[in-house]
């Protein structure tokens, strides 16, 4: 064959690759490639055989789908490629905060203040009993304060997510509710004026000890108020139609998720203030009972198994009895706070001691708390790191049975997770 | 469908039949089924056990029990004989249920049926006879969470509580109209002013009673009832008005509970002085024939509550409710001075000269938000009595 005719030929060639242009160019460009999906898509999966096979609720599928996909676990995700999804985990947050902000009813306090008192005793009691725990563990008293505040916090998103799925309803329901809603409150606010603490002792400089709480929480609460403001602003010129007051407010939350980390804020405060004073100053009712739907579900997906993912499993088996007794401990706090006041505040024993197990899930604002004090303060150290981890990884997996079994016990629950 | 079991047990029929206990002519019991909602969404809420729980504590007036559902409640009055103290007694077990729910953040709301709730989304109370009730109706059951007031009124023999059932349901249509309150029903305006009775009506032996005046008939028919296996005890019928030979009364039962607790014991005393006009008089001697337009009657209070047209069953004139129930009024209105019910009397009056029902004031107050959860929570401020 001469050179001219193999050139013809490699033209022809040519001219077939052309034809088929409509073919992706080889390898893959997979850069763009929505994996937060494929993420869903095992961890929907995972979430109905949990259901259907063991007849766990199915958050429990949805976050060991997390971990064992996740960097600590198969590797499947890097701890990279989860980076990319932090701004779908910010929107998942701020539904779950806001959702639960405005499903608490502030007057209800006012109404029945022994619950307040519960809430307080119940929150101090489980600070006091892991701080007692910690404090075998770890020579920092402050240190062993700052976990201990954040054991104070139960799960939002967990009690949240289960009360749903469950369709539960009634006084066990509504006061884990209720208290979760608190004891996140309280646990923000300690942990960062234990934060301005520690950097009063490590860095010098009292005024931060005084300031920086004071900020988060009143730089929270304005900001919580200015986005209510708004969302009733568009709640009079949109009405009581349910669509559009949905889109409104997923579009708020989003905006003010941004708002509170760009002004460093705490989005916890913020947004559960945000809820609360949405549904607090709605003296019209112009606001309907949001509930985030299918939609919303998506986003609990991920949130549950984006935050599985973060947690270090390879520091598990190291603090597994340091953790369980911080679990027992937290525990006893929990109930006895509960059980303490429940006849005054019109709850008995036996359904108070439910609400105590209700309120045991530790999840991902406990993870958060952990990792921020873990990089703000390397002296946290690995001791009292791992037991924390350890506890949330056991809560992670154990929390969403407790709330079942407590809801169900209370016969509140309709229908199976 | 009261719940007085313990009494009910000692009563049931035994060989000799329904013994028709003695009570004190014209005395009166009110017994009134009420909703729980929710304060965030006032949808219907599981609360009723955690409620008696608190009641239960210490003593108060009347009696508070559970209904068929974990979202009623039913408070009754002890026998009464005047409007004063039943008022009393009535504003004193809604401030103990009040002071129970506030505790547990749960509304209490008069009104015949929750205006947007799904019924599958209830519970039944778990107690043994409302199981038996949910699984022998099925949905039914769960739809009936609608919520009446019952008013009893004593009779001192059996045979004049089958002569005063019989001589009241003429009056029927009157505290259909006069207490509807069920405009809506699962989230739409269903055009009638009680659609509460609808519900009932779906029950086999919903109706009126068979016309039988004599006590010892009645205890033929319900034996024989019986022995057909057709009926257990008295409670499986769902009459509108039915003899209750334990409690020694007759049973108006199909009031919508209304939105306060004044409206219901007005309604209370109308009955009672109706029921003294009645006795004392006898205007008319009852018949089967007197049954004639009762069916068309009953739909018309249902429909167009006291704009209803009803048929008079011994002239055939038609004449509006309003109007039917200001001609009673003047019948009866002796017999109220002597009961002491002038007070109660004047608030059924003022509402046929055009304060209308509770059907209508629901309507205004859902055209002025177009809001169901927020009629529900204005229902609830009524019933508290804050304006709402």
């Amino acid at each position: 064959m001469g050179a001219a005719a193999r050139a013809a030929l490699q033209q022809r060639k040519g001219d077939a690759m052309h034809d088929l242009f409509f073919l992706p160019d080889w390898p893959l460009e997979i850069t763009q490639f929505p994996w937060f999906a494929v993420l869903v898509l095992l961890a929907v999966a995972a979430g109905e055989a949990v259901q259907r096979y063991a007849r766990l609720p199915r958050p429990i599928g949805w976050i060991v789908a997390g971990m064992l996909l996740g960097p600590y676990g198969l590797g499947v995700f890097g701890t990279e490629m989860l980076g990319r999804f932090s701004g779908l985990l910010d929107i998942a947050i701020g539904i779950v905060l806001f959702e639960l902000g405005q499903r608490v009813d502030l007057g209800w306090l006012r109404r029945n203040p022994w619950l307040l008192g519960t809430s307080v005793l119940e929150a101090a009691l489980s600070f006091a009993a892991v701080y007692g725990v910690l404090m075998l563990a770890q020579p920092s008293a402050l240190l062993a304060a700052v976990a201990a505040a954040i054991g104070m916090a139960t799960s939002p998103a967990i009690s949240l997510v289960l009360t749903k799925e469950l369709r539960a309803q009634g006084q066990v329901t509504e006061r884990i509710l209720l208290l979760t809603t608190l004891n996140c409150i309280y646990a923000v606010i300690v942990v960062s004026m234990l934060f301005a603490w520690l950097n009063a002792e490590y860095r010098g400089g009292w005024l931060t000890v005084v300031s920086h709480p004071l900020y988060l929480v009143f730089g929270s609460i304005a900001l919580a108020g200015a986005f209510a403001a708004l969302a009733h602003g568009a709640l009079r010129l949109l009405g009581r139609r349910v669509d559009a007051q949905y889109i409104t407010v997923l579009a708020l939350i989003v905006i003010a998720v941004a708002a509170a980390s760009l002004l460093k804020l705490s989005v916890v405060l913020s947004m559960l203030a945000f809820g609360m004073m949405t549904r607090h100053f709605d003296r019209q009712r112009r606001f309907v009972s949001l509930e985030f739907g299918r939609l919303g579900q998506i986003f609990m997906v991920l949130l549950f198994a984006l935050i599985a993912a973060r947690i270090d499993l390879a520091l598990v088996p190291a603090g597994l009895a340091a953790g369980a007794a911080l679990i027992v401990a937290r525990y006893a706090g929990k109930v006895l706070g509960v059980i303490a006041l429940g006849r005054w505040s019109g709850l008995g024993t036996r359904k108070s001691a439910l609400v105590g197990l209700g309120l045991m899930p530790m999840a991902g604002l406990a993870v958060m708390l952990v990792h921020e004090t873990a990089s703000a303060f390397p002296e946290f150290g690995p001791q009292l790191l791992t037991v924390i981890v350890a506890a949330v990884a056991i809560l992670e997996i154990l929390g969403p049975l407790l709330v079942q079994f407590a809801l169900v016990r209370a016969g509140e629950s309709h229908g199976r997770a | 469908m009261g719940v007085h079991d313990v009494v009910e047990r000692l009563a049931e029929a035994g060989p000799q039949g329904l013994a028709f206990r003695q009570s004190a002519p014209l005395t009166l019991g009110v017994e009134l089924e009420l909703q729980l909602v929710n304060m965030r969404d006032c949808d219907l809420t599981r609360a009723a056990s955690d409620l008696l729980e608190i009641t239960e504590r210490k003593p108060h007036a009347g009696e508070i029990k559970p209904e068929i559902t974990e979202s009623m409640i039913e408070i009754s009055t002890s026998v009464q004989s005047r409007h004063g103290p039943l008022v009393a007694e009535l504003r004193e077990i809604r401030a103990a249920l009040l002071a129970a729910a506030d505790k547990l953040n749960v509304l209490v709301a008069g009104g015949g049926a929750h205006p947007f709730q799904r019924w599958s989304d209830r519970q039944i109370y778990d107690k043994p006879r409302f199981r038996h009730i949910s699984e022998l109706y099925g949905y039914l059951a769960k739809q009936f969470t609608i919520f009446g007031q019952h008013i009893h009124v004593g009779c001192p023999h059996g045979d004049d509580a089958m002569y005063l059932l019989h001589a009241m349901s003429r009056y029927v249509p009157h505290f259909i109209a006069l207490a509807a309150s069920s405009p809506h029903y699962q989230g739409v305006d269903t055009a009638f002013d009680s659609s509460r009775l609808n519900s009932v009506f779906a029950f086999p032996l919903s109706g009126r009673a068979p016309c039988v005046l004599r006590w010892d008939d009645f205890n033929t028919y319900f034996d024989r009832m019986r022995r057909a296996g057709i009926v257990e005890s008295m409670k499986d019928f769902y009459w509108d008005i039915r003899p209750k030979p334990e409690y020694g009364t007759i049973e108006i039962r199909v009031c919508d509970t209304p939105l306060t607790v004044e409206k219901a014991a007005a309604l209370a005393v109308y009955a009672q002085a109706l029921a003294r006009y009645l006795l004392v008089e006898r205007p008319h001697a009852p018949h089967e024939d007197a049954y004639l337009p009762y069916n068309y009657n009953r739909f018309q209070a249902c429909r167009f509550g006291l704009e209803g047209e009803i048929i008079d069953p011994h002239t055939y004139a038609k004449r509006s409710l309003a109007e039917d129930v200001q001609l009673t009024l003047r019948a009866v209105a002796v017999h109220a001075r002597e009961l002491e019910a002038e007070e109660g009397i004047a608030m059924i009056s003022a509402m046929v000269r055009g304060e209308g029902n509770d059907a209508r004031w629901m309507r205004e107050a859902y055209a002025a938000t177009q809001s169901l959860p927020d009629l529900v929570y204005r229902q609830a401020a009524r019933w508290r009595g804050t304006p709402g």
